[in-house]
C-alpha cells in the first residue's frame, strides 16, 4: 500500500478565518499508493471531528488507520490505483500544529491560546498541502461527518480543484440538536476542576475526567438505538471485566471504557475548538446554499443511513436539492447502516460498491 | 426498456434539457439520453442494486420512495419528468402525475393497458390477467392501480391534464394499424406526453 508518514511545516504560515494569523504551522500528513504519470489520480480523505491523518493501514501509535474498511488495496479507494492523502487537521492534537504544540512567539504552550479554526481554514490549509504536493487537482475528496463537511466545503472553495465529492453522513451546516450536544460535551470538560480555564498544562494537570464524560456522550450520539439494544441489551456487565465497581451493565461499561482510553490520548482544547468548527460550519452562510452551490463543476456523492440520528438523511438531502437546482450532477443514496452516525466508518457491500462506481464512474 | 420504448420517448426530450425520471431502474433511460440528447438527468430509485448501476454508468440518481411525495422536486426547475412503467405500482398515481406536472411543464408517462385483449380474455375466464407485459400473479405483483387505456385518459380529461401527444404499441413494441384505431383493445402500452 505504500503508506507513508510525513510531518510538513509551512513557514509561509496561514491567515484564519476568524482573522488571526498563524506565521508557521505544521501539517501531520500520511499518503498512501503512488501518484501517477499524469496527475490524475489525487484522492484527498478528511477527517471526522476526532479523527487524524491516519486513515489506513497499521501505525505503531495509532493501530489500524480510521477508515482502513474503505482505504487499501483493491478496497472502495483502491490505493493500488490511487495515491490518497490524509492531513491532521489544524487544532487537531495527532502532529499538526494545534493547542499542544509550542508557540513559536511565546515558547509556551499554545493552549487555550490557540486560535479559532473553521472547516473553511482546514480546506484552505489542505490546499496548501495540495500545492506543496505538486497535485494539480483531486479526483476525489471525500469524508465522513465533519469530513463531509471538509468535502462540500473543497467544491465551494475550490470548485475547478476536485472532481468528485463524497459527503457522508454529513450536513451543509451542523443542527441546533447538534450545537446542543457539542455543548454538553464541552462543559463536562469545562467544569473538570483539572481544566483550569483551558490552562491545564501550566498546571501540569490533565482534565480526563472531563474529556472521558464528552466522549461517552458522544459514543451515545455515534450509535443508534437498535444497535446498542442488539450489542448490549440490558445485559450485566461479569464482575471480572468491570472498569468499576459502580458498574452494573455492560453499556456501562463500555462507555466507561471507551471515555477512558480517549481521555488518555486527546487533548481537552482541541475537543473543544474541534466542536466549535463543527458547530458554527455553515456552507451557506451569509447568503444560502443554494447561491454557494452555483457555478460549481463538481460531482458529488452524498450518502446518509437511517440509522444516523445525529446527522439524519435528511440533512444530506437537503444538499442534493440545493445541488440539483445548481444543475450539479448530484447523487444521494441512504443506506442501512446499522451503526448508527458511525456507520459511515465500516464496509458494507452497498456502501463501498457507491463509493467504488462513483470513483470510476 | 424496450429499445422501441426509449426511442419513442426520446423524441420528446429536447437537446440539452433537464430531465428527471422516476422509477429510473438502472439508468440505461437516462443515459441514453444523456448521451444522445445532452441532457441533464437524474434517476429516482428505491433499489440499492439499480442505484450502484446507475452511479456505474455515471448516471446522477436519488434513492426515494416516490409514494412518499416528490415535491421536494418542484423548484429544481425540470424541463421534463418521466415515469415509464411504474405509475401503476403507486399508491396515489393522481397526486403523483399532479406533482410531476408541477416539478416540470411536460412529463412522459407510460400505461400499461389492463383493457389489452388477452387480459379481457383472461378477466373472461374468471382470471385476473397473466400476461407477458404483466407477469406476476395478482398477489405478488406490484402493479396495484392498473388501469386501461380509456381509463388513463378520463383520468388526465377530469384533472385538466392535456394530451400533446400520445402513442399506443402493440406487443412487439411498435406501433400497428389496430392499436392505432383501437388502443383499448389492442394496445399494450400507452406513451403520454402530458402538460398542465
Amino acid at each position: 500500500m505504500n503508506l507513508k508518514t510525513e510531518l510538513l511545516n509551512f513557514k509561509e504560515g496561514i491567515t484564519l478565518e476568524s482573522g488571526e494569523r498563524l506565521d508557521s504551522f505544521d501539517l501531520q500528513i500520511e499518503t498512501y499508493g503512488e501518484i501517477n504519470k499524469e496527475g490524475s489520480n489525487a484522492i484527498l480523505i478528511c477527517h471526522a471531528f476526532s479523527g487524524n491523518h491516519h486513515a489506513a493501514g497499521q501505525s505503531n501509535d495509532f493501530g489500524i488507520g480510521w477508515w482502513d474498511q474503505i482505504i487499501g488495496p483493491n478496497k472502495a479507494i483502491d490505493t493500488e490505483k490511487y495515491f490518497v492523502v490524509c492531513c491532521n487537521n489544524l487544532g487537531g492534537c495527532a502532529g499538526s500544529t494545534g493547542p499542544t504544540s509550542i508557540n513559536p512567539t511565546t515558547q509556551k504552550v499554545y493552549g487555550k491560546t490557540f486560535p479559532i479554526v473553521s472547516v473553511d481554514d482546514w480546506v484552505n490549509s489542505q490546499k496548501m498541502l495540495m500545492d506543496r504536493l505538486n497535485i494539480d487537482f483531486w479526483h476525489l475528496v471525500a469524508g465522513g461527518s465533519l469530513g463531509g463537511m471538509q468535502a462540500l466545503q473543497w467544491s465551494i472553495s475550490y470548485p475547478e480543484k476536485v472532481r468528485k465529492a463524497g459527503i457522508f453522513a454529513a450536513a451543509a451546516k451542523s443542527s441546533t440538536q447538534n450545537i446542543a450536544m457539542n455543548e454538553v460535551a464541552r462543559e463536562s470538560i469545562r467544569k473538570d476542576k483539572n481544566f483550569y480555564g483551558g490552562d491545564y498544562h501550566e498546571h501540569n494537570a490533565l482534565p480526563k475526567n472531563g474529556i472521558k464524560t464528552a466522549r461517552m456522550l458522544g459514543h451515545i450520539t455515534y450509535l443508534s438505538e437498535e444497535l446498542m439494544d442488539m450489542r448490549f441489551g440490558r445485559k450485566f456487565q461479569d464482575e471480572a471485566s468491570k472498569v468499576d465497581e459502580s458498574v452494573n451493565f455492560e453499556v456501562e461499561n463500555y462507555l466507561q471504557y471507551k471515555g477512558e482510553k480517549f481521555s488518555e490520548f486527546f487533548d481537552a482544547n482541541s475537543y473543544i475548538l474541534m466542536t466549535k468548527a463543527m458547530d458554527d460550519y455553515d456552507a451557506g452562510k451569509d447568503k444560502s446554499l443554494e447561491e454557494k452551490l452555483r457555478d460549481i463543476k463538481t460531482e458529488f456523492l452524498i450518502i446518509g443511513f437511517y440509522s444516523d440520528w445525529l446527522y439524519p438523511p435528511e440533512r444530506g438531502k437537503e444538499i442534493q436539492i440545493a445541488a440539483m437546482k445548481n444543475n450539479i450532477k448530484s447523487s444521494f443514496v441512504v443506506l442501512d447502516g446499522e451503526h448508527g452516525h458511525d456507520s459511515f466508518l465500516f464496509d458494507s457491500e452497498p456502501y463501498s460498491k457507491l463509493i467504488k462506481n462513483f470513483i470510476e464512474s | 426498456m424496450a429499445i422501441q420504448l426509449s426511442e419513442i420517448i426520446k423524441k420528446w426530450v429536447p437537446e440539452n434539457s433537464k430531465v428527471i425520471d422516476f422509477g429510473c431502474g438502472n439508468g440505461s433511460l437516462l443515459d441514453e439520453l444523456i448521451i444522445d440528447k445532452n441532457i441533464l438527468g437524474y434517476g429516482v430509485e428505491i433499489n440499492d442494486l439499480k442505484i450502484a448501476e446507475c452511479i456505474q454508468k455515471g448516471v446522477p440518481v436519488i434513492k426515494q420512495d416516490i409514494d412518499k411525495g416528490i415535491n421536494e422536486f418542484i423548484s429544481s426547475n425540470f424541463d421534463l419528468s418521466i415515469m415509464a412503467r411504474s405509475i401503476q405500482c403507486l399508491k396515489n398515481p393522481d397526486l403523483a402525475l399532479n406533482e410531476m406536472l408541477q416539478i416540470s411543464k411536460r412529463c412522459v408517462v407510460t400505461v400499461p393497458n389492463l383493457g389489452y385483449w388477452r387480459c379481457r380474455i383472461n378477466l373472461a375466464s374468471g382470471k385476473m390477467p397473466v400476461t407477458p407485459e404483466l407477469p406476476s400473479s395478482w398477489y405478488e405483483t406490484e402493479n396495484i392501480h392498473l388501469c386501461t387505456i380509456k381509463d388513463f385518459e378520463k383520468l388526465c380529461l377530469d384533472k385538466n391534464i392535456k394530451v400533446k401527444d400520445k402513442i399506443f404499441i402493440n406487443r412487439r413494441g411498435t406501433q400497428s394499424s389496430l392499436s392505432l384505431i383501437s388502443p383499448n383493445l389492442f394496445a399494450v402500452e400507452g406513451v403520454y406526453l402530458l402538460e398542465k
